[in-house]
Parts: C-alpha cells; sequence; structure tokens
C-alpha cells in the first residue's frame, strides 16, 4: 500500500505538489473536482484566452473618438505627452503628427459603444456580450518586457505564465488532456517573437507550463508511435513495463514508480483523446461556419479558436491561442486589416457558439494584446498610410462570459486615446481579475520561493476590478 | 486531504511541523529544553511578522520591529505570556486585533503548534540570537564510541536518526552502488565491465578505488559543468527580443576544464567574477569571466539602452548572490529587503561592484557583443589549414593550366604593349599589395603580390564603372578576408591609395583593415568616419592609437582619389592625407600610439571583421611600404598593373612578373572559367572555415575616466537615481567586511567570497554538491539560507563538511570523495515503512537516494547503453534531432528561425551540449523538467508526467537508441530470447535479471516476432527511425523484435532513476 502522503509531498519543490496537477491522473487523488479548491465560487470554469501579440492598436479598433478626426495632422500636444519616454523607434522623430483611423467606424450594441466597423464587423455585432477594457496600461514599452509581463506578471523571465498558476492552482478536469494549452497561429502584419517562457512553469514544477499543440506534425509533440508500431504493440509493452515496474516498486517501495506507472498508461490515453480533440472533420457545418472561412485551415486563428472550444468543452481549464503579426509601425491601415480579417469572424464565431452550447455563461474569453499604439504617426503621415510606435499608457481588451459584466465599456482616456482619465486597469489588476473569476483569490495563490510567498500578481498593490464583474 | 493548492499553506505547515518541529517539540517539552530561537522561533516569525515588522523601515508598520530582540521587546511580556502582546495579537479572536490581519498580504495566520513554541520561547525568556547562517561554521565535536570508526558524516547522520528512533538502511548492493556513483559523478552509466570489475574486487579498499576511478574521468568535469550551467545562465543565444545566437562554448569548456583539474573553488571563484581584473590575466582567465555575460542581452530596436544596461547589473547581483550566497539580494533592488537585513543602499554598494562594466544596453541579435576575446578553436584550425592548402592548390592549378597562356601571344601582347607613348608614370617603387577591383566571375576579388589569398564568401560583386579602368561596387553587406599580406606596424612607413565613389556621407566603413575584435582593438584601419577618410593605428585602444580622420567629408556620387601617407613617426603630424591630389586638412582624435599596432588578426577588405562595411564603389587599392613623396601623389591614381604592363620585362621583379600574370589569368583571359571557378570555391570554402572560430564573451571595467558613479535607484528604476545617495562598492553590514582598505573593486568582491571565515559561500556550495547527490539539499531552499529559507535538516553535518572543504583548499574532489565514502551515501534506496510513514522525503538520511535521472542523463544514458554516444567532450553547441517546426513557430526571422538538425557523429553527443536557444530549448528535455536557462537556476523541479512517457517511448532519438540497443542485444548475445532479455536488462540496469523480466520480455519478443512476421513492412518502417546505420545482416522482423525489447527496457523505471 502506498502511502498518499508520499505521493504529495515528493514534488522536489519546497512545498510538495498538493495541487491537482494537471496531467496527474485523478484515479490516484479522488475525483478532480477541482472547483471544490477555490478560494470562492468561480464564474468561470475555463477561460480562453485570445493574445493578440505585437500590440494592437486600440485607437482604430475599440478606442476610437469622432472627435480623433479633428485631431488628424496636428502636432501632439506637449501637455498630452506630459514629457512621457517613448520608444528609441520614435524618440528621434522629429514630429509627431496625429493621426485618425484610416477606417470607418459605427456605434454598436446598446449603449452605442464605437467599434471600427470596416475591419471588426462581426465582433462588433457580439459588443452586447463584451466588457471593454479601455484603459489598461502597462510601464513597458517594448515587446519583450511587455509581453513577459502581461503574461507572467513580471518584465524580466523567471516566473510563471497565468496559465501555469491555473494549473498550479485548479488542476485539469481531463484526465486525458493537459490543463493548460497554448496554441499559435500566424498572422500577416509586422511579426514579433514568441518565448516559452510566455507559457512557461516559472519556479513552479514543470507540469504546469502550457503544452503546445501543433497544427501540423503530432498534435503534442512525440505523440505518435514510431512508424510500424502499432497501438497493439504499444499496449502489449505497456502491460510487461506495467508489470514490471510493479514489481520494481514493491521492493523499492517508491511512490513515484507507482505514478510513473499511471502516467504511462495517461500517456496511452492521450494518444487516443488528444486526435479526437483536434479533429474538428465531425463538427457541423453551421458550427464551423459561424468561425469564417478560414476554419479548415489547420494552424489559423478561426481554426484555433474552434479548437479551444473543443478543448474547454473537454475540460481543459485554460487555452491560450497566440496570434502574431500586431506590430503596425508602418501600413496600418493594409497591414491591420489583414490582421483583423484574420480574426474578426473567428471572435466573433467562438462567443456564438459558446453561447448556443450555454458555454459562455462559465467560460471566460479573454481578447487583448500587451499594448496599444500611438495616436501619432511613426514615420511619414501621408493621405492613406502611416504607422503607429508602442503606446503603454492605456490600450482597450475584451472579456466575455463567465464572471463578467456584459455589454459595459470601462475606464475612459482623453481626446488622445494617450491618457487615462477614469478608471486605470493595470495588467496585474486584469490578471487579479481574470482570477477572481476563477474563484482564485490572487494574494492566496501563492508559492514559495526564494523566500518569497510569490503570486502572479506581485509584490505591488494589485486590485479585482469589481466594477467588470457580473 | 483536499486535492487543492489553495490550502497548501495549511498542508505544508502540517507536514513540515509533523515531520520535523512536533517530534522535536515533544522532545523539548519532555526535557524542559526551551525553544531554539534559530531552528524554531525565526521561521515563524519571518514567514508571519516581518512583511511588516521586519527589516524594511519604509514598510514597518505600528513602529514595530520584530526582528531584532530591542525592537520586540516590548511586545514579548518578559517571561510572562499572559502580559506579552505578541502572543495576545496572534491569538486574539476579533478581526480587528489578529496579527497577522486576515485581509493583509500575509494572509496566514498561526497554527496551534506554533502558538505554542512562541509561549514557550516567551516563557524561557525569548532569547533571540543571530541568524544561523549568517555566523561561521564551526566544525562539530563528533562524539564516537571509540570501538567504531565511523566517518564523520555517518556519525552526524546517524546523530540524528537516533534522535528520531530511526536506523541506517542496509548498504546498497554493489552493482547499484557502482551504478549511482558513476550516474552522480560523470553522468553516464558503468560499462559492464566496469561492473564485473568492482563486483569482483573484494579488497578493502574497492570503493575508493572505484571513487578515484570516476572522480578521474574527464567526464566528471562534464557532469560538474552541468550543475554549474544552470546557475550560470548558460546558453547559446540572448533570451530578450530576437533571441538570436551567441557563443559562449569557450566559457563552458574552460568550466569544464577547471572541474577536471580540479581547480580550488576560491580560484574557480575569483576567475569567473573577476578573472579580467587579475594582474596580467590570461586568455583563460578573461574568458572565466565570461560567468557575468551569460545574462539575457536585447536587441530590440525601440529599447532605452540605460533601462536594459541596468537590467544586466541587477541580473549579475541576482545570480552572484544567489550561487554564492544563497542570498536573494535582488528582494532589496526597490526597498529594504523584507525578510533579511539586507537595505536598499546595501544592494547598489553590491550593484556597484557590477556598474562599470563596457558592455551596452544594446547588443546584438547575431553573434557575440563587446568586449570579447577570440578563442582558438583546434577543430577550426585545422579545418582552416585544409581549406588553406586547398587554395593554395587551386591557385597553383590555375597557374599550371594558364602557363601555355602565359607563354601565348595574347599575353604577350597584354603584358608588354607596344604603344609605350601610352605608358602613366606610376610609383611602382615598394608596392606591397595591390587589388586592382576588376570585376571576375562576380565571385572573386582579385588579389595580387605574395601567396595573398582572398574570398568574399561568395557574395556577388558588381562591377563599377570608371572611367580608364574598371571599379567594383561594395553592397555594404561584403567583405573579403585575406591571408597574409603585409602588417602595419606603426613605426614603419606607409601610403595607402583608392579611387571611392561614395552615395551617402554617413556611418562608418573600413577599406582595409587588419585589427583584433577584442577590447583591445590592436591593428590598423583605414576607412571613412561620415564620409571623411582616415585611419586608426592601435596597439591598445585608447590608450595607446593614433586616429585621424578629414575636418570635410568626400563628395557623395563622384569618384575621388585618395592617398594617405605616414612617415613611421608614430605621431599624428606624420599622416597626410591627400583628395585628388589636394593636401586636406585632418582632425586629430587620438596622438598616443606608443608600442607597436602589428597583430595576428587577419587583413579584411571592404569592413571590418565584425561589421563597418563599405558601401560604395571602389577601385586601385594599392599599398606601399613607403611614405610616397608629394610629387608621386598624383602619379599614384594611375593604375599600378597598367604602370606594369608598360614596365621593362627585364627590370620586373619575380613579384611583379606574378602580379601580372595573376591579373591577366584571374582578370584578363576570359577563355576557360574552369581553374577560375575552382579557385573561387576553395576561396570561399577556406572563408566559412575561418567562421569556425570563436569568441567569448568577457567582463571588462571601463577606464578610470569613464567610471560610472552608482546611485540608490528609487523603486529600483533605472531612470530614477537619487542624486542625494551616491554608494561605494561594498557588501552587506551582516556579513564580515570587506579584508582589505581603498578602493574596491569586483576583484576584491570575489576574493571576499572566499575569504576564511565566510559564512555562507562554503555552506552553501557544500550543500549544492549534497543537493546533486541526494536530490535535496541539507538546507533544502538551496538557493536561500535567509530568513526565509529553510532550516538545514542537519546544521552539524552542513559545517561539517563546509568547514572541512575549506580546510582542504576549496577542493571539490576531496568533498565529493567524503560524501560517497560515507555509508549515508552508499544506503540501499529503497523505502521502509517507517521511512515511507514518517520520512519520505528522506530528510533523515535514513536511505540513499534513488531519484529520477536529469533530463540531460536520461538521453545520455540510452545513448550510452545503444552504444551511439558519441563522447567527445566541448566545443560549438550541437542539433540533434528535433520536431520540424518548434523554432519557427515561435522566432522572429533571424539566424535562429530555422532548426536545421545536425547529422552523423553530432546527432550522438552529450546533451548537455544541445543547442540552449533559450526562448525555445529543446523540448525533450523541457518536458524533464531542464530549465531555459533564461535566469539563474539552483533547483530543477523533478516532476513525472504522461509527456515525458511520450518522449522516451516515441521520441526519434529515443526510438533509434532502442534500434541500435537491439543489434547489440542480438550481435553481443546468444540466439535465445532470454540470453538475450538477460544481455539487455544486464547492460541497461546494470543487475542480474529477474526472472520475471525473462519471462515477460520473452513472451512480449515471441509475439512481436509473430506480429512482424505477418507485417514484414511495418518492421521495415520501424527500423527505418534514425540515420544511424543498421546491421543489415540481421533480419529486419528479428531486429524490429527486439527493437521493441529494447524500447521496454529504455522506459523501465529503473532505467529513468539512479
Amino acid at each position: 500500500m502506498i502511502n498518499r502522503r508520499a505521493f504529495i509531498s515528493r514534488s522536489g519543490t519546497a512545498l510538495g505538489a498538493t495541487a491537482l496537477s494537471g496531467l496527474l491522473n485523478p484515479s490516484l487523488y479522488g475525483t478532480a473536482a477541482a472547483s471544490a479548491g477555490t478560494h470562492f465560487a468561480p464564474k468561470a470554469k475555463r477561460l480562453i484566452y485570445l493574445f493578440l501579440a505585437g500590440g494592437p492598436s486600440h485607437i482604430d479598433t475599440f478606442d476610437y473618438k469622432p472627435a480623433m478626426r479633428k485631431l488628424h495632422g496636428i502636432e501632439l500636444p506637449e501637455s498630452i505627452r506630459n514629457g512621457q519616454r517613448i520608444t528609441g523607434m520614435t524618440s528621434g522623430q522629429k514630429a509627431f503628427p496625429c493621426v485618425a483611423p484610416m477606417f470607418e467606424f459605427k456605434q454598436y450594441g446598446q449603449r452605442g459603444a464605437w467599434v471600427n466597423s470596416d475591419i471588426l464587423p462581426h465582433t462588433a455585432s457580439m459588443i452586447d456580450e463584451m466588457a471593454v477594457i479601455k484603459s489598461l496600461h502597462t510601464e513597458a514599452i517594448n515587446h519583450d518586457p511587455a509581453i513577459t509581463y502581461i503574461a507572467t506578471g513580471a518584465q524580466q523571465p523567471g516566473r510563471p505564465s497565468l496559465g501555469a498558476w491555473l494549473s498550479y492552482g485548479l488542476g485539469s478536469e481531463n484526465a486525458n488532456m493537459p490543463a493548460f494549452v497554448v496554441m499559435i497561429s500566424q498572422g500577416r502584419g509586422q511579426k514579433q517573437a514568441l518565448y516559452s517562457r510566455l507559457w512557461g512553469s516559472g519556479f513552479l514544477p514543470s507540469r504546469h507550463q502550457g503544452v503546445q499543440f501543433r497544427s501540423s506534425g503530432d498534435p503534442v509533440l512525440y505523440l505518435s508511435n514510431p512508424e510500424g508500431l502499432d497501438r497493439s504493440t504499444r499496449r502489449a509493452q505497456l502491460d510487461v513495463l506495467g508489470a514490471l515496474n510493479a514489481d520494481s516498486a514493491e521492493l523499492s517501495r517508491d511512490p513515484e514508480t507507482i505514478a510513473r506507472i499511471s502516467q504511462y498508461e495517461m500517456a496511452f490515453r492521450m494518444q487516443t483523446a488528444v486526435p479526437e480533440v483536434v479533429d474538428i472533420s465531425k463538427e457541423p457545418e453551421s458550427v464551423r461556419n459561424l468561425y469564417g472561412p478560414d476554419v479548415m485551415k489547420p494552424g489559423s486563428f478561426a481554426a484555433n479558436c474552434l479548437l479551444a472550444r473543443r478543448m474547454s468543452e473537454q475540460g481543459v481549464r485554460f487555452v491560450q491561442i497566440f496570434h502574431q503579426g500586431w506590430d503596425q509601425h508602418g501600413s496600418l491601415p493594409s497591414k491591420l486589416r489583414l490582421q483583423c480579417e484574420d480574426i474578426d469572424q473567428a471572435c466573433a464565431g467562438l462567443l456564438k457558439d459558446l453561447k448556443q452550447r450555454g458555454m459562455l455563461d462559465d467560460t471566460l474569453v479573454v481578447c487583448g494584446g500587451e499594448f496599444g499604439r500611438t495616436i501619432y504617426s511613426q514615420g511619414a503621415l501621408s493621405a492613406d498610410n502611416h504607422g503607429r510606435d508602442h503606446h503603454g499608457r492605456c490600450f482597450s481588451t475584451w472579456l466575455a462570459g463567465g464572471g463578467v459584466k456584459p455589454g459595459m465599456e470601462y475606464g475612459v482616456t482623453d481626446d488622445f486615446s494617450y491618457n487615462i482619465l477614469e478608471n486605470p486597469v493595470h495588467i496585474r489588476d486584469l490578471n487579479a481579475t481574470i482570477l477572481h473569476c476563477m474563484g482564485v483569490d490572487h494574494r492566496r495563490l501563492t508559492f514559495r520561493y526564494q523566500g518569497l510567498d510569490q503570486r502572479l500578481t506581485g509584490v505591488e498593490e494589485a486590485r479585482v476590478v469589481n466594477a467588470l464583474l457580473s | 486531504m483536499k486535492s487543492s493548492r489553495l490550502f497548501s499553506v495549511k498542508t505544508f505547515v502540517f507536514l513540515v511541523l509533523g515531520l520535523w518541529f512536533v517530534p522535536q517539540g515533544l522532545v523539548c517539552a519532555a526535557g524542559g529544553v526551551s525553544p531554539d530561537f534559530n531552528r524554531d522561533i525565526r521561521p515563524i516569525l519571518s514567514d508571519k511578522c516581518y512583511y511588516c515588522h521586519g527589516p524594511d523601515d519604509a514598510h514597518r508598520k505600528g513602529k514595530l520591529r520584530l526582528d531584532t530582540a530591542e525592537g520586540a521587546a516590548k511586545v514579548l511580556g518578559n517571561k510572562n505570556a499572559a502580559k506579552s502582546e505578541l502572543l495576545h495579537r496572534v491569538t486574539s479572536k476579533d478581526p480587528d486585533e489578529v496579527m497577522p490581519p486576515p485581509d493583509g498580504n500575509i494572509g496566514k495566520s498561526l497554527s496551534a503548534a506554533e502558538v505554542e513554541l512562541l509561549k514557550r520561547w516567551v516563557e524561557s525568556g525569548a532569547v533571540y540570537s543571530k541568524h544561523w547562517a549568517f555566523l561561521p561554521p564551526e566544525r562539530p565535536r563528533i562524539a564516537t564510541q571509540p570501538t567504531e570508526r565511523l566517518h564523520p558524516i555517518d556519525a552526524l547522520a546517524r546523530r540524528r536518526l537516533t534522535e528520531e528512533k530511526f536506523s541506517f538502511n542496509p548498504p546498497a548492493s554493489k552493482e547499484t552502488l557502482i551504478r549511482r556513483m558513476t550516474l552522480d559523478l560523470t553522468g553516464l552509466p558503468p560499462t559492464a565491465s566496469e561492473i564485473a570489475q568492482f563486483k569482483t574486487d573484494t579488497s578493502p579498499d574497492a570503493t575508493q578505488k572505484l571513487i578515484d576511478r570516476v572522480l578521474a574521468s574527464p567526464h566528471y568535469g562534464e557532469r560538474m559543468a552541468l550543475l554549474w550551467m544552470d546557475l550560470a545562465r548558460y546558453g547559446d543565444s540572448s533570451v530578450y527580443h530576437a533571441d538570436g545566437p551567441r557563443e559562449m562554448w569557450g566559457w563552458r569548456d574552460w568550466v569544464i576544464g577547471a572541474f577536471n583539474a580540479n581547480m580550488p573553488f576560491d580560484q574557480f571563484t575569483i576567475e569567473q567574477l573577476a578573472g579580467d581584473l587579475i594582474p596580467k590575466a590570461t586568455l583563460a582567465q578573461k574568458v572565466a569571466s565570461g560567468f557575468n555575460r551569460n545574462h539575457a542581452t536585447t536587441d530590440e530596436g525601440g529599447v532605452i539602452a540605460e533601462e536594459f544596461r541596468v537590467d544586466y547589473v541587477v541580473d549579475r547581483v541576482k545570480t552572484t548572490s544567489n550561487v554564492w550566497l544563497g542570498l536573494s539580494l535582488e528582494c532589496a533592488q526597490c526597498h529594504d529587503h523584507k525578510y533579511d537585513p539586507i537595505s536598499q543602499t546595501e544592494y547598489y554598494r553590491f550593484y556597484s561592484f557590477f556598474n562599470n562594466t563596457k558592455d551596452g544596453g544594446m547588443q546584438t541579435r547575431n553573434g557575440n557583443a563587446a568586449p570579447m576575446v577570440e578563442i582558438p578553436d583546434p577543430e577550426a584550425d585545422v579545418k582552416l589549414k585544409l581549406a588553406q592548402e586547398a587554395v593554395n592548390k587551386a591557385l597553383a592549378n590555375l597557374h599550371a593550366a594558364g602557363q601555355p597562356k602565359l607563354k601565348g601571344k595574347v599575353f604577350s601582347d597584354w603584358a608588354a604593349p607596344k604603344d609605350i607613348e601610352n605608358a602613366k608614370p606610376f610609383p611602382v617603387e615598394g608596392v606591397v599589395m595591390h587589388i586592382p577591383c576588376v570585376e571576375s566571375d562576380k565571385t572573386i576579388l582579385v588579389s595580387s603580390l605574395e601567396g595573398l589569398n582572398a574570398s568574399t564568401g561568395g557574395i556577388a560583386l558588381a562591377k563599377a564603372e570608371r572611367a580608364g579602368t574598371s571599379g567594383l561596387t561594395l553592397a555594404g553587406n561584403v567583405s573579403a578576408v585575406f591571408d597574409g599580406g603585409p602588417q602595419l606596424d606603426g613605426h614603419s612607413p606607409f601610403s595607402f591609395s583608392v579611387w571611392l565613389k561614395i552615395p551617402a556621407v554617413s556611418g562608418s566603413a573600413s577599406i582595409l583593415t587588419r585589427m583584433k575584435t577584442d577590447a583591445t582593438y590592436r591593428g590598423f584601419d583605414i576607412g571613412l568616419e561620415n564620409g571623411k577618410p582616415g585611419l586608426h593605428l592601435v596597439h591598445q585602444w585608447n590608450g595607446s592609437a593614433l586616429k585621424l580622420y578629414a575636418k570635410d567629408p568626400l563628395q557623395k556620387d563622384t569618384w575621388q582619389h585618395i592617398v594617405l601617407t605616414y612617415d613611421g613617426s608614430g605621431k599624428a603630424s606624420g599622416v597626410h592625407l591627400f583628395v585628388n591630389g589636394d593636401l586636406w586638412e585632418m582632425k586629430v582624435q587620438a596622438d598616443t600610439l606608443s608600442a607597436s599596432s602589428e597583430t595576428d588578426a587577419p587583413l579584411v577588405f571592404g569592413g571590418r571583421q565584425d561589421g563597418s562595411r563599405f558601401r560604395g564603389d571602389v577601385s586601385e587599392v594599392t599599398l606601399w611600404k613607403r611614405e610616397l613623396a608629394v610629387n608621386e601623389i598624383k602619379d599614384a591614381a594611375q593604375s599600378y598593373i597598367q604602370a606594369l604592363r608598360y614596365y621593362p620585362v627585364d627590370l620586373r621583379t619575380e613579384t611583379q612578373a606574378k602580379a601580372l600574370a595573376q591579373a591577366f589569368l584571374l582578370g584578363q583571359d576570359r577563355s576557360d572559367a574552369t581553374q577560375r571557378t575552382a579557385y573561387a570555391k576553395a576561396l570561399d570554402a577556406e572563408l566559412k572555415s575561418r567562421k569556425g572560430l570563436s569568441s567569448v564573451m568577457v567582463m571588462e571595467d571601463l577606464p578610470e575616466a569613464q567610471r560610472r558613479a552608482t546611485f540608490v535607484l528609487s523603486r529600483g528604476q533605472y531612470d530614477a537615481p537619487l542624486k542625494d545617495r551616491e554608494v561605494k562598492p561594498g557588501v552587506p553590514a551582516i556579513l564580515p567586511p570587506l579584508s582589505s582598505e581603498g578602493e574596491f573593486d569586483r576583484l576584491s568582491l570575489a576574493r571576499w567570497l572566499v575569504q576564511p571565515g565566510h559564512p555562507l559561500t562554503a555552506r552553501v556550495t557544500v550543500n549544492r554538491i549534497w543537493q546533486m547527490l541526494f536530490g535535496e539539499g541539507l538546507v533544502r531552499t538551496s538557493e536561500d539560507f535567509g530568513m526565509q529559507g529553510e532550516m538545514p535538516s542537519h546544521s552539524d553535518l552542513l559545517d561539517w563538511l563546509a568547514v572541512e572543504f575549506v580546510e582542504s583548499g576549496w577542493n571539490l574532489k576531496h568533498l565529493i570523495r567524503q560524501i560517497v565514502s560515507s555509508q549515508t551515501y552508499g544506503q540501499d534506496g529503497r523505502q521502509t515503512p517507517q521511512t515511507l510513514e514518517l520520512d519520505p522525503e528522506n530528510r533523515l538520511l535514513a536511505r540513499g537516494p534513488r531519484i529520477r535521472l536529469q533530463a540531460e542523463f536520461i538521453r545520455d544514458n540510452a545513448l550510452a547503453v545503444s552504444h551511439l554516444l558519441n563522447p567527445k567532450i566541448g566545443g560549438p553547441s550541437v542539433k540533434p534531432y528535433q520536431p520540424a517546426g518548434v523554432w519557427e513557430e515561435v522566432a522572429l526571422d533571424t539566424n535562429l528561425s530555422k532548426f536545421t538538425p545536425d547529422t552523423g557523429e553530432k546527432l550522438y553527443r552529450r546533451s548537455m551540449y544541445t543547442y540552449w536557444k533559450r526562448s525555445s530549448p529543446h523540448p525533450s528535455m523541457v518536458t524533464f523538467d531542464a530549465t531555459t536557462r533564461e535566469k539563474c537556476t539552483g533547483r530543477r523541479s523533478r516532476t513525472n508526467t504522461p509527456l515525458q512517457a511520450l518522449v522516451t517511448l516515441n521520441d526519434p532519438q529515443f526510438v533509434e537508441a532502442a534500434r541500435a540497443f537491439a543489434q547489440r542485444v542480438i550481435r553481443e548475445s546468444g540466439t535465445s530470447a532470454s540470453d538475450r532479455v538477460t544481455f539487455a536488462i544486464r547492460e541497461a540496469l546494470g543487475r542480474e535479471p529477474r526472472s520475471r523480466e525473462v519471462e515477460a520480455l520473452s513472451e512480449l519478443a515471441r509475439t512481436e516476432f509473430e506480429r512482424f512476421q505477418n507485417e514484414p513492412e511495418k518492421a521495415r518502417r520501424l527500423l527505418s527511425v534514425g540515420e544511424h546505420s543498421r546491421d543489415k545482416t540481421i533480419p529486419e522482423q528479428e531486429h524490429a523484435t527486439w527493437m521493441v525489447i529494447a524500447n521496454t527496457v529504455l522506459n523501465l523505471d529503473e532505467f529513468l532513476v539512479k
């Protein structure tokens, strides 16, 4: 008989692995009723984060003001910039001409929110499901620090990602699927790098790192048996392995050996569970159509959104999709159009699909990037072309579904969408709010490392934005 | 127990107190002994109170300080628990009174056991003592029975066991011991013959002989280096933003060598932290200082360089303090440390040791950033020699094939023209180098004179038109490297002439240069700065150098003739510049040349070795080893080769004749391209092999005059120095002072870390070695010996090891020998019902270590057993199999965006040499808990997941290893299934098989053989995994069958653990 406490405490970490670890077999730990372990009743059981990497322009999407048209071409007033630092890419510019969006905007939903009707018509049609934060802000002004910051709570590498914290705190609902899945799609605009640290486990046990699902080759690395080795052979191998390892366990009394037997069994089950979940061929056409024409293109944002829904349905706690290409330093009018074309219908489709299944009530969807972009043009401003530099002083992100008040806007920025006038939301506050929706108190989800009870939101003040909560 | 992390704090208290404090507490209660402050009380106060009532002045609440006796006196009740405000507050039921505040940042209330300990401590007089880790270690007294000859380690371990009513496990079997020790100290398994030899050696010193042999293995250095690479955050890429390539393997190889040579750890410390500052530092010592260049660096276009320069300094403080002090100094970057007595001011004193290095905030996405040193790469030297021989041969072939032509009329008409009246005067005397800049098949640059070979690396050169002669257009991305050629030593005269046409007058561009890429910049450089011609002659930049550039730039878009002359005086006044024959004024920027500028760097045309590429048109590059007279300047605008053509044949020197011949064969003659193409190819190959030379980034401080003052940064912000709080280098007051007076630098810091009596360095180091061998340190928080770190499980043992280590002369092999010779280490690893129930984590050391191998050794083990392993030590990192797309999905389009696996022997190198791209490290290794090495990591997690099973079952590296192992099984054992299984188990696990193993695996072999007989195609497909060739004499179905068995054996739990 294996002592369960021994099991639990053999984690190789200071605290021991008492969390429901995403990939452990629940039969060893009792039912994986993870929600029983939350700090308070969760509004959202699962999370889908559509991360737009590169810094999508808030001005050209959700933080438009009609009065901006009058600002077009004028020099950004010093009273607005107010001596704030800007990146090395534009700090040497002689002029900072403001640019009104080169797109059409319309008012949508019950509150008449302005949204880009040119390139986000589908998303705009779902505005009454969404809470749009217009006053998100970050100190970082460059990609690497900014994306690391929003994804892990610190600008330097080394900390666990949001998903790793969720895996650590809440575990998985499905014994055959990881708790935290990551998928990547390439955009068509200027691309920035991603880093495995964005879904890494930092100082948490590495089983909490996001498992990347891929659109070509094995959906999960090394999932397939070698060529020529059948599933029946694999079964026979595992039977022998199981029996011989059990003999070893009897001699050594090592609980890890018993655990290893079950990990091999779970690997075997994953070999069928994963291909099933990524096979969208059996999805009805009516459902696939919700996500737009790209949905049948493996690795597209649309395909990943549909997969995210399927995984959520299967109990994957957190699916994070990274869509690249949002770094519009130049050619913004054409490149942003391509980027939005990639995501517009899929975002709306995901919300509709979740809603029609009754899943939107307890699935939180978040969509946004690591910072926004400047009102002023980077480089020359011409009649139909311009770029925008990075802007962390305010940017927009929307949330929808479990735990979030639908059809609202939060935070107000100035006429230049440059500074926040009301209700600032730091990216730490966003992370605290996401955890809150998942039933987790960001102050209490901690892990002792280097003498400190570390947490996602770090040591600085972070608050849950109650006004956003339903 | 709730299976949720959210209740983990309580779980933890339960587990830890259940195992540690309660039994000891009971002993205490029974014996009436008061709680020990360091062991029992400080952990509670630190964890629950110091956040608000600790060392941080700025954040202290209610003016109450509990980390000092004076501060706490007023709430301790003077031995009367009932009067203690402290006890009142921690037990209060009133939410407004109770501490810690329920809604505060701590949010953790005290357990009943903790309250009880505090109460008894108060009643016993509330004695404070200095934190144990800040007191110097003392060798503990070891009382053993006179009849016993116990190893001190065993005496100390047993003392604790006896207290807790445990006893040692019996010794491990010899097979287990040799396997454990060999894996622990080399990362590789013992061979069958090594095992057999050890088993049959019944001499009393058999184990000592084993230890000798293992410690002498060159793989020992590799194993130790791997431990160090995690701490040193070693990687082959730059981490931030583009995460481009860098080359630090020269540093890694230094580490391997240092461990193998058993360099004393104090020296090892000093050379890595301050090797560059050691007087007359050797190349190896400079390379060692690369330790603190391994950190992440950025290349992101928009960054503010100072922000990242500060980031690098912060990283060095963190790494240095984590690695040597076991303290999280980094917590005091923004405010005083919350738990440890380290103020923000002290943080910046420590920081200032690292705040004067030369490297900048903005670095590169492509290679190493200065300061760096070049390192010889023996392998590359061999390749380069071969390539150079090939070039010489190709050139000889070209001349040989050209001999008939050189005797022909076409040549003689060209080389000795009759129209002598068209001859132009030219200073032929003293020419030592000439590049006519004739476009030749758009691949090579024609050079001439004295065995000078050049290459452009196959980049096309366009022909540029210039009236009267030819030229080349250099696009700003090409340079030619020459083998040999003239030196400009600074004390001999020379003259240089060139025709240029430039499209812009910005940036710096070199035309002809021979200059080191290390921090000396020794050599010469002739070129343009913002369009202004000039030169550098450097002995040591910038203390001994000449630098002059024109006051005005050249004209854009027009051909101009430039001549620089130098009289060899070593003075700026000896340099003259002529443009189109007119003397131009120059601006002297350095005039301190005091010694030779001769260097072993190669001669480069069109740019420096590492950049400064020339963009524009160039023609007629000529160098004389003499100062041209003023009346020769105008003539120098003519062509050397043209002049030679009209030069009397009988007066031509052999060199001049050869120059003409070569110019003809390469540039003039168009009759047959075969030899020219072969020559071009050879040159190209030669250039590529030059790239095999490597460099290492090193530490180097700014010269005195450019030193930065260090200020406390408000809230740690790079742009918020507090100008009234300048600090000088220093160490935290809680630790011993720096041992000498005067100005302190990194060298002082390094020496301080290893000075006698330092309380931390030796303890932290021996603990890390213990962790390597036992899976956990005696102090489990091996990176944190501060207040929040865990207490050592065996303080006396830790101190014994620390003192022994220092007294042995910081001798690591001695330390390791002590540990692995002990009975404690040599115990059987199995759990007993008692350990499983009461000490599952082996904190009491009642059994030997039985833990899963680390990522690298799992793969190495499979490669070793299958005899695929390539045991080569050191050199550039390699790229073994990796699934397609892993890098491409995340990378920017840079040099590291595409992963191309190596082939051949490089696929089977030890895993520590796997190319470590830190934004996307090798997935199989990461699955087995390898860290990304973006930051210093002292402890890896050790998880157990299904993804790991998928790696060892399906990763082609492991599948191929199974195929090769199966081949061994078939070739090296008998023909019966039981013979083969026996062999496989012996080889893989180092022991005799159990009957059940023979039965089950033989039966599996039988059924699999049937399966493959029915489906032979599947056998063929299975055998196709991996590029290593197969012994085709083995029937496919038989080989595939045993491959399945091998794959099974290589996945046995026992294969994966030590």
